[in-house]
Order: structure tokens, then sequence, then C-alpha cells
């Protein structure tokens, strides 16, 4: 436990003391939110924005935890990992504080996203409706880094990593549910986007703001994140390099 | 009980053997490892810092299996890699807090403070390491190394890319740790700095030990003067008596003799007979670097990056 905050909090000082990276990581899912949500002229609702909010947010996770398996591709790089597996701290922890950092910037930003489409007109939910969004998206955030660092555990430089999360998350994203309902997908895309991880965190968001529980879309993610966090964790326990 | 003994300690990377049976009792001393690059040096040392799992053999560090007690060997030992990993963003005193920790040391503030102070960083332990010098970040390295108190220290090139002054320095403190009853093991290219500041010196090649033992005990087994010379192209070695080649390196042939005064010009004769064109010649007391060639023979210029390459021109330049 002791190891896994004091990771966090290093990759927390380094972050912060980035002004940059801090500034196009708040700006980024922003300018999406607006530039997609305002500007697509869409006629299957009446409110886009709060149509495409959901998928937004779920956008925002997955491209955080994606991009947040850098960290670990650049601690491999430059020679800090080694050092830390030949420390006595538990190796699951520098996986697990990983993942809670990569998650929280990530939920940092969903934060930005919720603000901003309230901004510019989506409908204001209720605190039980909003605390279940951040559980989907927590859920779905830990799925997401944990595989993402684990993959960058394996490959050799940066750019592999780089074409790696370009290769996941666009498909990702243009197979699942975020800009248009199945009904009016065509059918074979409806079909991918029905078993697209992307879309049970995304329609999970959409049944909470639609004032439904969403039990089956939870308890998948929950299963999917536990079985992948037992795989990574083992695997960072066992690596030699 | 001995901070280090391996067993047979043995490495595979596919069919190339990276350590080849290394047999080692390393206690309380400054043991260098040196050898060529690709020799199994840093493989040697991933092995026995429980990164890297053997393929036969075994080893013990401070009396625990590497494979089936890495957790023990962990809390007993630090690992400085050569790539110079600190925090350029935090602090001295940030990177060194976060190892200790990291480590679960108790009365972390005052014993952060101590290391600084014993590595004399402690005027700019709040200065953020960007503006930190190389040597300045090694030293906070072995700070960060030292935060937990560990019984051996692992250090790959520590002085790697560090000026005169600064490798000195470094020495100087690997010294002092040694004096207070501390297990050193260093991988160097420096044949110099071994040969000066070294216990025990382990030459490898190709995974192989080829010489072991104090600097001073290995230089006096050469038991002779050493005699160096500069030719172009090709050369016939002479054969004179008492005279033995060991080694070629670049344009540089190396000789033994038991008098080297007198065998000097009889060389020089030799070589102009046999038609080879001497450009300069010294004769010399036997440095480790002359062990090195006898014990390595023949220097090989790796394939691809050339490395090594780049390592003689700077070792020439002195």
């Amino acid at each position: 436990m002791r190891g896994i905050i004091t990771y966090i909090h290093r990759d927390f000082l380094k972050w912060t003391r980035g002004k940059v990276a801090v500034f196009s990581s708040l700006v980024m899912p922003a300018a999406w939110l607006i530039f997609v949500g305002l500007a697509l002229p869409v006629k299957f609702t009446g409110n886009y924005l709060d149509f495409i909010t959901p998928g937004i947010l779920v956008m925002t996770m997955l491209s955080a935890g994606l991009s947040g398996g850098a960290l670990l591709m650049f601690d491999k790089i430059l020679g800090f990992l080694n050092k830390f597996l030949a420390l006595p701290t538990p190796r699951a922890s520098i996986l697990i504080g990983k993942i809670l950092f990569i998650t929280g910037r990530g939920l940092i930003q969903a934060t930005i996203i919720l603000v901003v489409a309230l901004l510019i007109g989506a409908t204001l939910i209720s605190p039980v409706q909003y605390g279940l969004t951040y559980l989907v998206l927590f859920l779905f955030g830990m799925l997401i880094s944990a595989f993402a660092t684990t993959i960058a555990l394996y490959l050799d430089d940066h750019d592999s990593y780089s074409a790696f999360n370009t290769m996941i998350s666009m498909p990702l994203f243009f197979t699942s549910s975020a800009l248009m309902p199945y009904d009016v997908m065509p059918a074979w895309l409806a079909a991918i986007a029905r078993v697209n991880p992307l879309s049970f965190a995304i329609d999970a968001v959409r049944d909470v703001t639609a004032g439904v529980f969403p039990a089956l879309p939870i308890l998948v993610l929950l299963v999917l994140t536990a079985i992948v966090l037992a795989i990574c964790m083992q695997v960072f326990r066992k690596v030699t390099i | 009980m001995n901070a280090i003994e391996t067993d047979n300690l043995t490495k595979y990377y596919g069919d190339l053997c990276a350590v080849n049976h290394l047999e080692l009792s390393i206690n309380n001393e400054i043991f260098a490892l040196v050898g060529p690059n690709g020799s199994g040096k840093t493989t040697s040392v991933l092995m026995l810092t429980t990164l890297l799992h053997p393929s036969e053999g075994s080893a013990l560090v401070c009396g625990y299996d590497i494979v089936t007690h890495a957790e023990e060997v962990r809390s007993r030992i630090s690992y400085v890699p050569q790539d110079m990993a600190v925090d350029i963003k935090l602090t001295g005193r940030e990177n060194v807090r976060f190892f200790a920790d990291l480590y679960g040391v108790p009365h972390a503030r005052e014993r952060v403070d101590e290391v600084l102070g014993i590595m004399e960083l402690g005027d700019r332990a709040d200065d953020l390491i960007r503006t930190y010098s190389g040597g300045m970040r090694r030293r906070l390295e072995l700070a960060q190394a030292l935060v937990h108190e560990p019984s051996v220290l692992f250090l790959d090139e520590p002085t790697i890319g560090l000026d005169v002054a600064a490798r000195k320095k470094i020495w100087e403190h690997i010294r002092a740790l040694r004096k207070k009853g501390m297990t050193i093991f260093v991988t160097t290219h420096y044949m110099d700095e071994a040969d000066q500041f070294c216990d025990r010196v382990g030459i490898i090649n190709n995974g192989r030990i080829a010489a072991l033992g104090p600097p001073m005990e290995l230089k006096a087994r050469l038991m002779k003067d050493v005699i160096t010379v500069r030719v172009d192209g090709d050369c016939t070695p002479p054969g004179l008596e008492g005279v033995v080649l060991i080694g070629r390196s670049g344009a540089e042939v190396t000789f033994t003799a038991e008098n080297g005064r007198e065998a000097l010009p009889a060389i020089a004769d030799a070589l102009s007979r046999s038609g080879t064109n001497v450009r300069a010649m010294s004769l010399h007391e036997p440095t480790l670097d002359d062990v090195f060639l006898q014990a390595v023979g023949q220097q090989q210029e790796p394939h691809g990056f050339s490395d090594a390459k780049f390592r003689i021109m700077l070792r020439r330049r002195k």
C-alpha cells in the first residue's frame, strides 16, 4: 500500500510540473465535446449533446488510459523500471500505482467534460446519477490502463507503443455506440458495436442518465476488469528483463 | 558467509551463452568485473540483482538464493544501472525521499538528509535535478541506493560519461562505503580505475572469467616488462628468445620481455628486417590493460554498433 501511494505521488509531481501536459490534457476533451457535440447535424435525437456526452466521457477515459501506458514505457526506456524491479517493494504496486494515477487523471478530464457539457446545454442529472457515472468510468479506466501498462511492459520502444495506441484507439472508438445509436448503424457496424467493451461503458453511462440502473454492463465491466487486473498483476510479479 | 557466492551461474540467450558457468565469492571488498562489450558483465549483474533468472546454476546474495528468495535479496541490495535514471523534474531531496519511502526506511526525513550530506549534495538538495551536473546526478543515485543501508551495492558502469574530477570523487565515495563494511560489485570499462580503486578484479570475456585476483597480483603474474610497438600494416612477430607476443589492439602490438631495455633494440631490428614499418616503441611496467590483453587475446571489433571501438578511441586519446 505504501509503495502504491509513493509511486502515485511521484507520477503526480512529475505531471503537475509539466505545464503543457496538464493544459493539453484538460483542453483536448473539451474541444472534442464542443466541435463534435455542437457541430454534427444529426436527426435521430433532439439533444445530440446529451447523446454524445457519455461517448466523449468514455473516449476520454480510453485515450487517457492508452496514453497513460507511455508512462511505464518511459520508465522502462529511461532505466527507472530496472531500479523499481530490484526494490523489495511488491512489484504489483508499480502496476497498481500506474493504473490508479492514470485513471485518476482521466477522471479529472472527465469532470472538465461534464462541466463544459453543462455550460453548453446538456441536461443536469442527480448526484446519484453522477456517482454511478464516475463508478462506470473508474472501472473502465482501470480496465484500459491495466491493459495498456502491461502492453507497454512488453513492447520495445515508444514508437511501437504509440503505433499500438493509434491502432487500438481509433477503431475501438468508431466501432462503438459513441457517435450513434445501434438502430441507425449499418447492420455490420451494429454487430461489432454490441461486443465492443467501449460500448458497454457508454451504454452504462447512457442508462444512468436515462434513470436506469445499468446492472448488466457494470457486472460485465467488473468481471472484465478483475480478470485483466489479475493477469497483469501476475505478469508484473514474474517479469524479468 | 560471503556476500555474493555464485555456483556455475549461467545464462543463455537462445544459442548464445552470455554468462558461462561463473564461479565467484565476494565479501566486503570492491570487486570489479571488467571486460569488452557483450562479454556478460551486465547480464551477470542483472542475475545477481534478481532481474533475470539464470538458465543454469545458482547464486546466493547475503545468503539468500536469487531465484527462490528474490524478495529477501532485494531488501539487502541496491542496484544502480548505467542509464542515470533520476527524475529531472523533481528535486534532489524528493528523488531520495521517493526511494526512502519505497524501502520503508524509518525516520525517512533524517535519513534522507544524512545520505544527501554523505554525498555532498546537502546544499543543492532542494534544486531541481535539471540543474545538476552528470557527476552530481550520479552521486544522487548513490544517495538513493544508500538510503536503506544495503549490505551489497551493485554499480553498473558507475563513472561512464563523467569527467576526471567527478570520476575520482565517485570512487572516493565508493572506497568510503567499503570501509564501512559494504560489499561493492562494479562493472567498468576503465582499466585504470579498476587498477587504482578496486580490491579485486575479474576479467570476463565471452561470459567466462579469464583472470581473477587483486590488480597487483595480476600484473605481477606477467612479471615482465611490456613493450608496445606502433606499426603500419601487417606485423610478422619476430622469433626472438624471451620475447613473447601478447596481443594486438589496432595498430599497437604488445610484447613482453624479461629485460625490456635489451629487448627493445632487438625487436626493432627484427621487425625492420621482416619488413614491418615501425612508427613508435615504448617500454613500461605492466598495467591492467596488458593483463586484459593477455587474458582476452586479440581484441575483436564487435559486429554492428561499434561501441567498443568508440571506447578504444577514447582510451587512446588519454
